[in-house]
């Protein structure tokens, strides 16, 4: 395969069979569309280049900018793109939850705009929304915008409609599949599938998957938002679901670790509701059937969605020397001093006095003649040991004496013999009036 | 009625379920001081005080909590946080005055908003801090200090337009505080008039429920005060405002049903929830919802002192990703928080006597009329949508308690205008109430309780009452005549 240009990768993505061991149903082939192999990774690279290609060579003699309301896939594609082209890149939401997304969107040059929160204290004479703003600053005069308005521009189905639709059918050797499952966030992809699915073989069942209300996966809406969306109807799908961002998770992990396929929360979501659905089915139908569900895009970006749903699949084995391991009582018990103690002892013995606050902090007011070694480092320095000699006596020092009084135990534990924490920390310091310097 | 009743309960603690239960009292003090009450429960602001504070203790942080008094008029609510330790935040020459009276001393007090010159000279007078919104704010000030020979007055800078780098936030423009591009010149000021003013730290007040913006501007107040230490100046304060929200709703279930049903009534696919098809924000383009929807986030998981400890705990990208309580204490800053509806959450109810219940012709919703204005119980002008408590007249306790139809009412009021709607929506109830029964409208302490309430046409305003529990037993008295040494079992 040799191209000229990483648009033409574009598309024709594989279409892989589940093992049905993994999803247990006994009649229903089950497939999946790998959208996560487009070139810039998801199923939003085909309405992208769709949506923006007609309209580059005049966004480049006007020297416009991209924009769209996207907060994420649609955002990513666009910015290469535009990119590629010389353009710039806006994307506007509310919805950009994934700090990785936002992170690689602004490393690919994007600029990003994030609509504000709900009024707390509501105005009941405001006649705008944010989202009205903005399409009222895109049509000012004099603005030079190439709006790709993805929930609303046609293009956005009809790559799907000439593109993933005709694959599928192409790699099912002509056939439509009975059951076509896709998740909605923009709509173009259901829409655009579906109708060319029931163009080839009217009986085709499309599924449509919704996050439940309260949850939020990543690009797909609830069952209120997609109201929201013009590419959306109702008549497209025989069914309607809720999953749930557990789910989800579920359906991505037994992507990712039994199928070899690296999908994001949005593909697990889209395979965690199609066995679900089918399960029922598959019991009561022993008719051999061909399903289909879209693999929106991978896993990578949604690495902090999972630590904050379920940080136990990212569990590590336990560290050697952590200041978690220690007991109340080793706490409680932890040499100490108080200020005025801790004054004359840095006097006379001249202790290591190590201030554990974030550099920031230290930068701005401490006291005289300590190192700032900032918690977090001080607890990967003493995983191999102790950091500093058994005959330097130690004073350590943080906001109220706390953490010190963790590490000052943590340290007596690991056999240091003078080791002591401030008592009351900075704040006592300040509060008794001890100098703290800035230099 | 088109399908099954679409309830939205109110979120009641024990101190208002059992309120609520006292059938009895509640006709007694409604005969007795009439048609609409109010009633506050001054001790559970002291226990909303207490969940504010042990946020403050989880992450070490010392400094005030600032009861936002515009929320309430109550002197009873106000005396009983004046016998803890809280502090108070006025906005106005009378709630200054009404602090003052109710036994804040002038250390306990920081005065807010836009100040007329008499407000500013009592703030200066009496010593209180004083939040300054702009240079010529503390121009005058300063002015006021000279001229009367007054000591210096504390001050905290409020600022506003918080910018982050890399993602723009488009917050709405604010009418109060300077830019924080413009800190320099407020510096200056300052430092002109430094035997006058004493700067003991910065402000910000953001009305947004996005925990992300005030992040950005707490962030931003944590710079600000490094620019001020690197002048040689020593403030020591984070003033953060309020707006942390209350939860109103019992069950997140009903809200989400409620406000699917409003998105498909708004769309034509099922009959109007509200008095002439309004949508509250949400309208219809060619079978898209357009808009955005104006009401309250009723049912909010994170709200109040849990929606504080969220903010602490975000990180602040520009300041090594520490989280943001780490920084305040690290940085041995004070946090000052007002939080004026999240105080008062389950701080009070509003009673109403139903007068009226009227069966349209066309088979439509009942109309039920309270002795009771729209502006009395401003619930919906602040877009909480929250059904009443239905009291029977008999005295037998709540009657969702009780068997019957559920029925959809719309509740109108005492005002002779078409507008004097108590809701626009069509409230449902577990059935039909009579005259005589009364209606109680939950949790309207923070804002809804007297907020707008007017004389208008000469109707009654309603009476406030202070209430408390003794024992198994409900005492009250009026809301004036309430001090903390009222209630039994405290030292006279």
């Amino acid at each position: 395969m040799r191209y000229d240009s990483i648009t033409e990768a574009i598309g024709n993505t594989p279409l892989v069979r589940i093992d049905p061991d993994v999803h247990g149903l006994r009649n229903i082939d089950l497939y999946a569309k790998l959208e996560l192999l487009n070139p810039f990774g998801s199923v939003k690279d085909r309405a992208a280049w769709n949506m923006a290609r007609p309209h580059l060579t005049e966004a480049v003699e006007h020297g416009s900018q991209v924009v769209e309301l996207s907060s994420g896939n649609t955002a990513k594609a666009l910015a290469v793109i535009a990119g590629m082209h010389g353009l710039g890149f806006k994307s506007v939401t509310n919805r950009m939850r994934v700090p990785e997304i936002k992170d690689l969107l602004l490393l690919l040059g994007a600029q990003i705009e994030e609509l504000p929160g709900q009024s707390e204290c509501l105005d009941p004479t405001a006649t705008d929304d944010p989202l009205t703003l903005f399409h009222r600053n895109l049509s000012a005069s004099g603005s030079a915008y190439l709006h790709t308005d993805q929930y609303f521009n046609p293009r956005n189905t009809e790559a799907h409609l000439t593109g993933t639709g005709p694959e599928i059918v192409k790699d099912l050797d002509g056939r439509a599949p009975d059951w076509f499952v896709a998740c909605v966030g923009t709509a173009g992809s259901s829409t655009g599938v579906a109708r060319f699915l029931r163009e080839t073989d009217p009986d085709v069942r499309v599924l449509g998957l919704v996050a439940a209300k309260s949850d939020f996966i990543p690009g797909i809406r609830t069952i209120d938002e997609v109201q929201e969306v013009g590419l959306f109807d109702p008549d497209t799908y025989d069914t309607m679901e809720s999953v749930s961002a557990d789910d989800a998770i579920e359906g991505m992990l037994a992507l990712n670790r039994r199928c070899g396929i690296l999908a994001g929360p949005t593909g697990g979501a889209a395979y965690f509701g199609a066995v679900r659905h089918l399960r029922q089915l598959d019991a009561e139908s022993a008719e051999r059937q061909v399903a289909v569900f879209i693999v929106c895009d991978r896993v990578e970006s949604y690495l902090s969605y999972v630590r904050k749903r379920r940080p136990d699949l990212l569990g590590r084995p336990p560290r050697k020397n952590s200041p978690a391991d220690l007991s109340d009582a080793e706490i409680r018990t932890a040499p100490a001093i108080g200020v005025g103690d801790a004054q004359a002892w840095i006097a006379t013995d001249r202790p290591l006095l190590v201030d554990l606050r974030s550099p920031y902090a230290y930068a701005a007011l401490h006291i005289d003649g300590s190192v700032n070694i900032v918690d977090e480092l001080f607890a990967e320095l003493v995983q191999g040991g102790l950091p500093f000699s058994r005959r330097q006596p130690v004073l350590l020092a943080c906001p109220v004496g706390e953490q010190s009084a963790r590490y000052a135990a943590l340290l007596t534990r690991m056999g240091h013999p003078d080791v002591r924490s401030l008592a009351g920390g900075i704040i006592a310091w300040r509060d008794a009036g001890a100098p703290l310097v800035r230099d | 009625m088109g399908g099954e009743p679409l309830y939205l309960e109110p979120r009641l603690g024990p101190r208002l379920r059992s309120l609520l239960e006292s059938a009895e009292l509640l006709h007694m003090l409604t005969d007795a001081l009439g048609s609409p009450l109010n009633l506050v429960v001054p001790d559970q602001i002291a226990e909303n005080l207490e969940r504010f504070r042990s946020v403050y203790r989880e992450h070490h942080l010392s400094g005030q909590i600032f009861y936002a008094h515009k929320a309430n008029r109550s002197s009873a609510l106000l005396r009983r946080l004046a016998a803890t330790d809280a502090g108070v935040d006025v906005a106005s020459l009378g709630e200054l005055q009404h602090a003052l009276g109710a036994g804040f001393t002038p250390d306990r007090i920081t005065a807010t908003g836009p100040k007329n010159p008499e407000f500013l000279w009592l703030a200066a007078r009496t010593g209180v801090t004083v939040s300054v919104d702009s240079a010529s704010e503390l121009d005058q000030l300063a002015a006021l200090v000279r001229a009367h020979k007054l000591s210096p007055v504390r001050v905290l800078l409020r600022l506003s337009g918080f910018e982050t780098s890399g993602v723009k936030v488009l917050s709405r423009p604010s009418r109060f505080g300077t830019p924080v591009g413009e800190l320099n010149l407020l510096l200056k000021a300052v430092e002109r008039h430094a035997g006058a003013v004493d700067l003991a730290g910065v402000a910000y007040h953001l009305d947004t429920t996005s925990v992300a913006e005030k992040a950005t501007a707490l962030e931003g107040c944590l710079e600000a005060l490094e620019v001020c230490r690197s002048r040689g100046l020593r403030p020591r304060a984070v003033d953060i405002g309020g707006g942390f929200g209350v939860n109103y709703l019992a069950h997140g279930e009903q809200w989400e049903r409620y406000t699917t049903e409003l998105t498909a009534a708004v769309l034509g696919r099922r009959p109007s929830l509200a008095r002439g098809g309004h949508g509250y924000g949400l309208r219809a383009e060619s079978g898209t919802v357009r808009g955005s929807l104006g009401l309250y986030p009723a049912h909010r998981p994170v709200a109040g002192a849990r929606y504080l400890d969220e903010l602490l705990s975000q990180p602040a990208a520009s300041l090594g990703g520490r989280p943001l309580a780490a920084l305040l204490l690290e940085h041995l800053h004070d946090l000052y928080t007002e939080p004026g509806r999240a105080l008062l959450d389950q701080c009070g109810i509003t009673v109403a006597k139903v007068l009226e219940v009227r069966s349209p012709d066309t088979g439509a919703e009942l109309l039920v009329r309270l002795a009771l204005k729209a502006d009395d119980v401003a619930l919906e002008e602040h877009g909480v949508l929250m059904d009443p408590v239905v009291i029977p007249g008999n005295g037998t306790g709540p009657r969702t308690k009780t068997g019957g139809e559920p029925v959809g009412v719309h509740l109108f009021g005492s005002l002779c205008l078409e507008t004097d709607m108590i809701t626009r929506r069509t409230v449902f109830l577990p059935r039909r109430p009579a005259p005589g029964d009364l209606m109680a409208f939950a949790n309207t302490a923070g804002y809804a309780m007297d907020f707008h309430a007017t004389r208008a046409q000469l109707q009654p305003v309603a009476h406030k009452a202070a209430v408390w529990q003794d024992g198994d037993t409900w005492r009250w008295c009026l809301d004036d005549q309430y001090w903390p040494i009222t209630p039994p079992g405290e030292p006279h």
